[in-house]
């Protein structure tokens, strides 16, 4: 029969997740071990978790890259990891590029990551077959619409004086929160994992 | 959307990889084409029609 059809072993299956579950554990203890989140603004704790989940998923999906056949084509995962890579590290340097160099320089920094990640992005888009770009855009359409809806209700309730203000900082750690979220159901629902 | 690319390409001894290569398309868009997970753009159905000799309508099936 035809290898790609072969159901993966159940054992095999619950293996990977136990690793994949290993990993984030790692991960996040060691993210504890070296940052008291406690005593961090809400809005850079957020950022600084999307942030590391973000590098965690591209390193994972270069380890799993790493390990395929050199047969299978890789399509356009290099690029996908260099996306999310760059996301996470984008979302870490405005927490921390201060404590090494000036505001300005770290911001610097980022302007070059964004414009390197927008390249690949729009490189990925490029490259992608049509079902990878309708999950893009799919991933796009939800995110928005999810987002709109909440930046409605939010945004009512601070006019009625019901919440307090947030930091655009605040708002980018949630929007690439539920991008994140979108992507997955987006791509959940095209069986793509 | 229904289809018989599992089948077609079973019959052709082909794996997912080989049509993915021949329709100009990615492993995991053909797997989700025979899971009926999506339905391709008018072009795809063609060239899938073209590369299994068939007519679309004898490919593709109504729900």
């Amino acid at each position: 029969m035809i290898s790609e059809d072969r159901k993966v072993p159940p054992l095999l299956k619950f293996g990977g997740l136990i690793l994949l579950a290993l990993i984030g554990a790692a991960v996040g203890a060691a993210t504890a071990r070296f940052v008291d989140a406690s005593a961090m603004p809400g809005d850079d704790a957020l950022n600084l978790f999307v942030g590391v989940v973000l590098i965690g998923m591209g390193v994972v999906m270069g380890g799993v890259f790493a390990l395929r056949p050199i047969d299978i084509p890789k399509g356009c995962g290099m690029l996908q990891i260099l996306v999310l890579t760059l996301a996470g590290i984008m979302l870490i340097v405005p927490i921390y590029g201060p404590n090494w160099v000036s505001a300005e320089v770290s911001l610097a920094i980022v302007l070059g990551l964004l414009a390197i990640q927008t390249v690949a992005n729009v490189t990925m888009f490029r490259q992608a077959d049509e079902m990878l770009r309708r999950v893009m855009v799919e991933t796009g359409s939800l995110a928005f619409w999810t987002l709109q809806l909440a930046l409605f209700v939010y945004a009512a309730s601070e006019r009625l004086g019901l919440v307090e203000g947030i930091t655009a900082w605040g708002m980018i750690g949630i929007l690439m929160a539920v991008y994140m979220v979108a992507s997955a159901v987006a791509g959940a629902r095209r069986g793509l994992k | 959307m229904n289809n018989r690319l599992k089948v077609l390409r079973a019959e052709r001894n082909w794996s997912q990889a080989e049509l993915a290569d021949r329709l100009g398309v990615s492993r995991q868009t053909v797997n989700a084409l025979e899971t009926g997970r999506y339905d391709p753009s008018l072009p795809l159905a063609f060239k899938i029609a073209r590369v299994f000799e068939q007519p679309i309508e004898s490919i593709f099936l109504e729900d």
